[in-house]
């Protein structure tokens, strides 16, 4: 019963800061509701998802599908065990770390319903409510970049995502439309699904939305859209049970295609900001990549990459839009020095991008040994793809460090003036990184559990292709037992 | 032959201790309240006395019970299922004495630095990053499968660089410090490259197929496959001990404080990849190709630095340069197959060239004495060059040794500015396509939008 009323609680506490920002509380109260919120919900996830007796917990309907049984639009299971608090997480660390100036009402807000989208995401495998959940996602983060600063940012974002948006919509129209299992219908609803995702995650050739928003757009709303990487779930819930191996094939070498060509463009970049979209893409392009191997070994190392990128990631770049409200826009061509003033930010950006980097000691090394492992026999160029971005990856992460915290002391501010990190940012900052760095040294509990997440989704997977190819066999047999009979009343006429 | 229990605890006490170290002051670290100088001062030395102790004692247990290679496994690390990471360490007299040596040397470099780094502002980061370091070294020294090899070569990597860029208010230190981890990570992407091969080829990553004295003709590994793991073995270790034409990161490591410079380019680090090739020997063996390019590649590196040290005009990267001739002999005595020769080089070169980095700073006072005292520099004859070379080979061996080489302006020209012109060019045609979506140019955020979140 507890487990239930934390379920509750956790889809609940986002509505209450959402409630919350429509009254007339102080921005500054409002705030502090929401950071209590997410530590609430924090709390709240992890019971959710061990609770063994909402493992078994799921609502399924026929009225949104014509797929035989209906499809689940509420359920727990293994995959999600691990996204719930992933993304309270998320939403800790943008309302606890976001500069006061940024986050008024309206963000608070914002946050709230990016995470409320979120967790509503993880916890469904229906085709129509991921779509419904998407429009409504694609929908906030526009609202983000509503003002006319952003104007030109948006237009880009609106056809972007928006062309993603159209497709993901015809292709779930075809894949849950009647008779479409295990057919052609079925086969281009799923490539329609499946470039809706590539634009979505910012796969080459349809990335450059991504850097542009990073950069010019507004970095924050950019970070919590993109850092839960809702498009790799769509990939994992939608695609890999469904997409035959040519297919999964064709979204893997793009997929490291991205991931090299990021890291490479992420190295060379003058913008810190239009650096951290190029490093996004080749992270979430990662995980695209394990998830698309039909080995659990991958497919673990992708869930694993997906959580501790998303974690490392979204960490990274808050700390780069800490430094700019301390100094404004930064560019990496020039040395800002001030390790000295700030060491906690600097330390905790280094940890951070060396988590990205999957440096050994972080959640992001055990991720990309299994990813790397695992991938090797299928697709043994993987595993180079991977060396090759990795190294790249770690060479611009410390040319961002260099860059951002040393090459000189600190004189441009005053030296009275603080620029240290306050006790809520500190502690925020810390306890990422040492979650990082944990799960990094003690992996066991968190990868067994990606180990069985990966295990369900192939096994659905294996399901399925059974039913297809037997009910294939049928078919063939009742052409052939049909064929002669045909055959002779043609001949007899 | 199942390993002695024993043995097992003495390897796991010697790695363990400077790995507690690390995390001990690396937490101190992250929360911003670090320890004590004396305290810091202290548990280092405790940490290392302790690794050294259990290492020699372990070379003893070793030498005494069993000969041949022993693979010590700790169990699985990362996942309970196939093919997760799991802690495996192989151990010979090769290993435990490589591993003995490191912790020795990391603890008179510690006790060194107590002194040397007192009221330094990075005193505490510095010990963190020697922490990692030996940490690193031990098990790139003991290292049992691919991953635990890779951890170590990657805590050895980023310390190094870390270190160059120590004092991180000076430009230089961190332009040099970034210039040096380029090629790390050259060599860590070799490393991992030939990892993949190897898993791929020969479905397991133990080193016991590479380091152990099983044959790799005996493992399924085909003559090419062994030939281009070697290879890229030997491209990792070129990197990493600034073999030709890697070598022009070394006169830049010098930026960092003294001690780490001897620990790492006079000692340690610089000696990691004859270490591994040494370990390596039975895949040496049988890949004549690859024996024949790292004696090549080791004689014209002595050469080379035993020219380029002669024209230094400060004596640390002269000190590097001549490190690195005896590197590139004892590179040469592995290729050749004199191993004993080459462990026993390695051995006293570290600890000799230890003991130059680490006077170096007196010498040079007391040199400024002598100046001081006599009015002139004290004479110092002709050398072997000026007694066998003609004055225009001279001055052209000059210009090379002066110019170390050309290498950066060769690395600059060929790899780093045509990599930079292409994906500056990628980056316009990004732009290019959103403006496309545009259609209009997009005004640029103006400078000091601090909260443009």
């Amino acid at each position: 019963m507890s487990d239930r009323l934390s379920l509750v609680g956790l889809a609940a506490l986002p509505i209450a800061v959402i409630v919350a920002s429509f009254l007339r509380i102080d921005v500054e109260r409002l705030r502090r509701l929401a950071v209590a919120g997410a530590i609430a919900s924090l709390v709240a996830a992890p019971v959710v998802a061990l609770s063994p007796d909402l493992r078994e917990f799921s609502i399924r309907t026929s009225a949104l599908s014509y797929v035989p049984g209906g499809e689940a639009i509420i359920r727990i299971n293994a995959l999600s065990a691990a996204l719930l608090p992933f993304a309270a997480g998320l939403w800790l660390l943008t309302v606890a770390v976001t500069p006061r100036a940024a986050l008024d009402r309206r963000g608070v807000r914002r946050t709230a319903l990016a995470t409320l989208i979120t967790l509503a995401s993880f916890l469904t495998e229906s085709a129509v409510v991921l779509l419904a959940l998407s429009v409504a996602s694609v929908w906030t983060f526009l609202s983000a970049l509503s003002d006319p600063a952003h104007r030109y940012q948006r237009r880009v974002v609106a056809v972007y995502l928006g062309v993603s948006t159209v497709l993901f919509a015809l292709g779930v129209a075809l894949l849950v439309s009647p008779g479409a299992e295990g057919t052609a219908i079925e086969v281009a609803g799923m490539w329609l699904i499946v470039f809706a995702a590539l634009v979505r995650k910012g796969i080459v050739p349809f990335h450059a939305w991504v850097p542009e928003v990073f950069d010019h757009g507004r970095m924050g709303p950019a970070i919590l859209f993109n850092a839960p990487q809702v498009g790799a779930y769509i990939t994992v819930v939608l695609i890999v049970p469904r997409a035959s191996a040519e297919m999964l094939r064709v979204i893997a070498i793009l997929a490291l295609i991205t991931a090299v060509y990021g890291a490479a463009l992420a190295l060379v970049q003058t913008s810190a900001r239009r650096a951290c979209g190029y490093l996004f893409m080749s992270q979430s392009a990662l995980v695209m990549a394990g998830l698309d191997c039909t080995s659990v070994i991958a497919l673990t190392g992708g869930l694993l990459v997906w959580l501790s990128a998303g974690l490392a990631f979204a960490g990274l770049a808050r700390c780069v839009l800490m430094l700019e409200a301390r100094r404004g826009r930064l560019n990496l061509t020039t040395y800002h020095g001030g390790y000295e003033r700030m060491p906690l930010l600097a330390v905790s950006f280094l940890c951070m991008g060396l988590a990205c980097t999957g440096f050994p000691g972080t959640l992001g090394f055990i991720g990309q040994e299994l990813l790397v492992g695992g991938a090797i026999d299928a697709f043994p160029i993987m595993g180079f793809a991977v060396v090759v971005a990795s190294a790249l990856t770690g060479l611009a992460v410390l040319r961002m460090y260099f860059s951002l915290f040393c090459g000189r002391s600190d004189e441009l501010a005053h030296p009275n003036l603080r620029l240290g990190l306050t006790p809520r940012e500190a502690w925020t900052f810390v306890a990422l990184v040492m979650t990082l760095v944990g799960l990094g040294i003690a992996p066991r509990a968190l990868v067994d559990s990606r180990f069985a997440a990966s295990d369900d989704i192939l096994r659905q997977r294996q399901e399925r292709m059974l039913k297809n190819s037997s009910e294939r066999l049928v078919v063939r047999v009742w052409e052939r037992r049909a064929a002669p009979v045909t055959t002779n009343a043609g001949s007899s006429n | 032959m199942t390993p002695s229990l024993p043995l097992t605890s003495l390897v796991l006490i010697g790695v363990g201790s400077p790995a507690i170290l690390l995390v001990l002051l690396g937490v101190a670290s992250l929360v911003n309240r670090p320890l004590p100088e004396r305290w810091t001062g202290s548990l280092a030395a405790a940490s290392m006395t302790m690794a050294c102790a259990a290492f020699l004692v372990a070379l003893a247990v070793y030498g005494t019970a069993t000969s041949g290679t022993q693979l010590l496994s700790y169990g699985a690390w990362s996942a309970s299922h196939a093919g997760g990471t799991a802690i495996e360490f192989l151990v010979d007299q090769l290993s435990l004495g490589f591993a003995a040596l490191s912790t020795a040397i990391a603890g008179v470099v510690s006790a060194f630095s107590n002194r040397y780094l007192h009221r330094e502002s990075g005193y505490n980061r510095y010990f963190v990053l020697l922490a990692m370091f030996v940490t690193g070294m031990l098990l790139v020294a003991l290292a049992g499968n691919v991953a635990v090899l890779f951890i170590g070569w990657e805590f050895v990597g980023l310390s190094s660089a870390l270190l160059v860029a120590f004092f991180h208010e000076r430009p230089a230190a961190v332009s040099n410090a970034f210039r040096v981890l380029s090629v790390y990570r050259i060599s860590d992407a070799a490393m991992l490259s030939a990892a993949v091969l190897l898993r791929h080829v020969a479905g397991t990553d133990s080193l016991s197929l590479l380091f152990g004295r099983v044959a790799p003709s005996g493992t399924g590994l085909t003559p090419t496959n062994a030939t281009i793991i070697a290879v890229l073995l030997i491209v990792a270790v070129a990197c990493k001990s600034a073999l030709l034409p890697f070598s022009s990161w070394l006169p830049r490591a010098m930026e960092g404080p003294t001690p780490s410079s001897a620990v790492y380019y006079g000692s340690l680090s610089i000696h990691a990849g004859c270490f591994l090739l040494l370990r390596a020997a039975p895949l040496l063996e049988v890949t004549p190709m690859a024996r024949l390019l790292a004696g090549g590649l080791g004689a014209l590196t002595a050469v080379f630095a035993g020219i380029a040290t002669r024209v230094q005009s400060d004596v640390k990267s002269s000190l590097a340069y001549a490190s690195l001739t005896q590197v590139g002999i004892i590179v040469v005595e592995i290729a050749v197959g004199w191993y004993t020769v080459a462990f026993v080089h390695l051995v006293g070169h570290a600890c000799f060239r230890l003991l130059q980095f680490l006077s170096a700073p007196n010498v040079l006072h007391d040199l400024h004495g002598i100046r001081d005292a006599i009015g002139n520099h004290p004479s110092t004859g002709d050398g072997h060059i000026q007694r066998v070379a003609s004055e225009r080979v001279r001055q052209r061996l000059f210009l090379i040794a002066l110019e170390r080489g050309f290498l950066d302006n060769i690395l600059d020209r060929l790899v780093v500015a045509p990599f930079i012109r292409f994906a500056r060019l990628l980056t316009h045609l990004d732009d290019w396509l959103c403006g496309a979506v545009l259609a209009v140019r997009e005004p640029t955020v103006p400078e000091g939008a601090a909260h443009d979140e």
